[in-house]
């Protein structure tokens, strides 16, 4: 089974990334499970048919209200099949205010493992879109934990997601070395400025020691495509758009390298190489 | 180990003090634990990991409670509390304990907690109204600080939500604060000496901040019209809030505590000026050096042979700065190391201003762990060691002689509670020394040898 962690920057495009990646992995007859690990629980929506669906921590929470444990947690409880026969689940996260929602997710996850989620499903790929940055230790979790193993950054080229891409590097980083976990490339979901973005993100990724995967351009088609809770390779099959997720499941799949990244200690060396970037334009 | 020259062996990694600290003291959670304990009739509820709870007990035994009195409960927290918070666990246990006969519930948490947010405050003040006690928050999460911190933690929760906000002033009274934070493994002894001084010199005691104390002394601590603090380590925040707060005047600040001679006569004679009672000052101290002269000239202590010996001291400052004036003048050895389990401001003044006092320029840790103290005697080499077992395994392969365990002792376990302070407690002292000295002549291969 490969295990694959979407990460970057808070509303980057992570979740939008992750849903349609997952449709197109589906679409090539891999049998996915797509798990949302940030307690807003909105990442599996798209797939869902714009609908949120219950939590793990949710329905955790609630058995042990009735003084129940997490061994009374069923299956078909937490998870649950999109029209288009992905399996969904959605970590969550205590109530706002209260509790680790860190440690939450490595509960989620370690429930799911408890169950034979992945052996029960026969999963062959499991998606991993994790909260907007490695905000905690928490957060680091799915990697730490081993539960993920090949982690893709998704940016744009905006100077503060390339910032938070290189602060999730340094952790991947740290957290590598533990195991045989990497960065396997970097995703740009573009926020228009297509010149700029496919000059910029591969050198970044040439820093960090990765490769630059694929990029993602920005189109009414997509938002369209979100705003009717549906995947584009489901929803728009023909589109071009649905071509570039195609690739980017080709490329994912056949992509085995994962490196221990190298990310940019210095801030001023981040800056310098996006300025020259911006000077050329 | 190190070998003979106490050098470490080639090749060894020798970690910096920075990466390598082995800490003397508990963390705050037991302090603000010891210090609740030491309230009467109220019973203490750790918010906490059943670890944590280990650190209770041990407060538990430090304030000598008894179990068939006190109660203490945990909530035994669990990965699921971490997720989610703990406050409702915690209201499910205060519910429970309801119908305990107590005054109070003191509810301390600790680091788990305190990191995912729970609000101690806030459950305590909702559920106040299903209880019949009172119900005292007091958040202390370890991380806080050490046991010293957790102590004004509490000290500062529990007179700002018991202390009635005016009293009639009880002339020539006073408080005592923070006997507890005192590293005698049986300071109890040393609280009991000051009491027996008070009531001789006809000095009313209003509370004491805490060793079974009952809540309603706590409630009438306005009344007090001073404070007399047994601590150098801790208590001085709450020494200044009773100043500023009810106007009570903190006596023999600035004076090392009374252990030692010239430690007590000064003491003494403080508290006699202040509260009119010097000539009855001046008889205890009299009677005290004739005791202390005549019981040295009866049992002849050899300890004699250790005049001019460099000495190390290595323990907090409410022992350890009295003790530099001891180790100088009763014992005539040489200070040459003072290590202080803390550093805070007063703690530097009061050992800078003794040392000044005794001519003396001893290397000085403040803030000491183990790494350090066993840092500074392999720089120092001193001869004789006055500090716990701890330094006993610290001064390995370093050629000192004798380890006078007077803190944190584990090898000994004494069932009646020794005062350092007085008196009495410079031949406590005495004791010590003397039995030290006598221990270092059996060793192993010496009794082998006598055996056979």
């Amino acid at each position: 089974m490969r295990q694959i962690a979407i990460y970057g920057k808070g509303g980057i495009g992570k979740s939008t990334i992750a849903s349609n990646l997952s449709a197109a992995l589906n679409e090539r007859g891999y049998t996915v499970m797509q798990v949302g690990c940030d307690p807003k629980r909105d990442s599996t929506r798209i797939l869902a048919g714009g609908r949120f669906i219950p939590a793990v921590l949710e329905e955790h929470r609630e058995q042990l209200r009735v003084g129940k444990d997490e061994y009374a947690i069923k299956l078909d409880h937490i998870v649950f099949k999109s029209p288009g026969g992905i399996y969904l689940v959605e970590a969550g996260g205590p109530e706002p205010g209260v509790g680790c929602a860190g440690r939450g997710v490595l509960t989620a996850l370690q429930i799911l493992k408890d169950l034979n989620a992945f052996e029960t499903y026969k999963i062959d790929v499991a998606i991993y879109d994790v909260l907007g940055d490695v905000v905690c230790g928490g957060f680091s979790m799915p990697i730490r934990e081993g539960f993920a193993k090949e982690i893709y950054l998704v940016c744009s080229g905006g100077f503060m997601s390339i910032y938070a891409a290189n602060n999730i590097a340094r952790a991947v980083q740290r957290l590598a070395k533990r195991g045989d976990t990497g960065l396997a490339g970097i995703i740009c979901n573009s926020n228009g400025d297509d010149a700029f973005e496919r000059a910029v993100i591969p050198e970044f990724a040439q820093k960090l020691g990765t490769s630059f995967v694929q990029f993602v351009p920005r189109s009414p088609v997509i938002q369209a495509c979100e705003l009717e809770g549906r995947a584009v390779v489901e929803h728009s099959p023909g589109s071009k758009e649905a071509e570039v997720f195609r690739n980017l499941a080709k490329a994912i799949m056949e992509n085995t390298t994962r490196v221990i990244p190298t990310p940019v200690n210095d801030l001023a060396e981040l800056e310098k190489m996006y300025r020259q970037h911006l000077v050329k334009r | 180990m190190g070998p003979e020259n106490g050098e470490e062996p080639a090749g060894r990694r020798v970690p910096s003090p920075e990466s390598c600290t082995d800490p003397y003291l508990r963390c705050a959670f037991n302090g603000a634990a010891q210090t609740a304990l030491g309230v009467l009739g109220c019973a203490l509820l750790a918010h906490s990991p059943q670890g944590c709870e280990y650190l209770v007990n041990n407060a538990f035994a430090s304030q000598e409670c008894d179990y068939m009195e006190t109660v203490t409960l945990c909530t035994k927290l669990c990965v699921d509390e971490i997720v989610h918070g703990g406050e409702d666990i915690l209201a499910r246990t205060i519910r429970e304990a309801k119908d305990l006969p107590i005054s109070a519930l003191f509810v301390i948490s600790a680091c788990g907690p305190e990191i995912v947010g729970d609000d101690i405050v806030a459950v305590c003040e909702t559920l106040q109204p299903e209880v019949k006690f009172r119900l005292i928050p007091i958040p202390s999460p370890g991380f806080r600080g050490s046991q010293y911190d957790g102590i004004d933690i509490a000290l500062d929760t529990i007179l700002k939500r018991l202390a009635k906000k005016r009293g009639e002033k009880i002339p020539g009274s006073v408080c005592l604060i923070a006997p507890h934070a005192n590293a005698n493994p049986t300071w109890p002894a040393d609280l009991t000496w000051v009491k027996q001084t008070l009531s001789r010199m006809g000095i009313p005691v209003i509370a004491t901040l805490t060793h079974k104390t009952p809540l309603s002394e706590i409630e009438n601590i306005a009344s007090a019209e001073t404070s007399l603090l047994l601590s150098h380590d801790a208590g001085q925040k709450a020494a200044d809030y009773l100043f500023a707060a009810y106007g009570i005047e903190q006596i023999c600040k600035g004076i090392p505590l009374p252990i030692g001679m010239t430690n007590t006569q000064r003491w003494l004679a403080a508290l006699g000026e202040r509260f009119g009672a010097q000539k009855t000052a001046e008889g205890m101290v009299a009677e005290g050096e004739k005791m202390v002269m005549a019981t040295c000239r009866r049992k002849m202590p050899m300890a004699r042979f250790l005049y001019r010996t460099p000495a190390a001291i290595v323990a907090d400052a409410t022992v350890g700065i009295p003790l530099v004036r001891f180790v100088t003048e009763e014992m005539e050895m040489t200070p040459e190391l003072v290590a202080l389990y803390t550093s805070q401001r007063t703690v530097r003044e009061l050992l800078d201003k003794e040392l000044k006092d005794l001519g003396l320029n001893p290397k000085v840790v403040y803030g000491t762990d183990v790494y350090k103290t066993r840092a500074g005697l392999r720089e120092v080499r001193p001869k004789v060691i006055f500090g716990s077992t701890i330094e006993r395994h610290a001064s390995e392969g370093l050629p000192v002689a004798y380890v006078v365990e007077v803190v944190r002792i584990m090898r000994q376990f004494r069932m009646i509670n020794r005062e350092y302070f007085g008196y009495t407690g410079i031949l406590n002292l005495f004791e010590c020394v003397q039995n030290e000295w006598t221990m270092a002549w059996r060793s192993k291969e010496k009794r082998y040898e006598a055996k056979w």
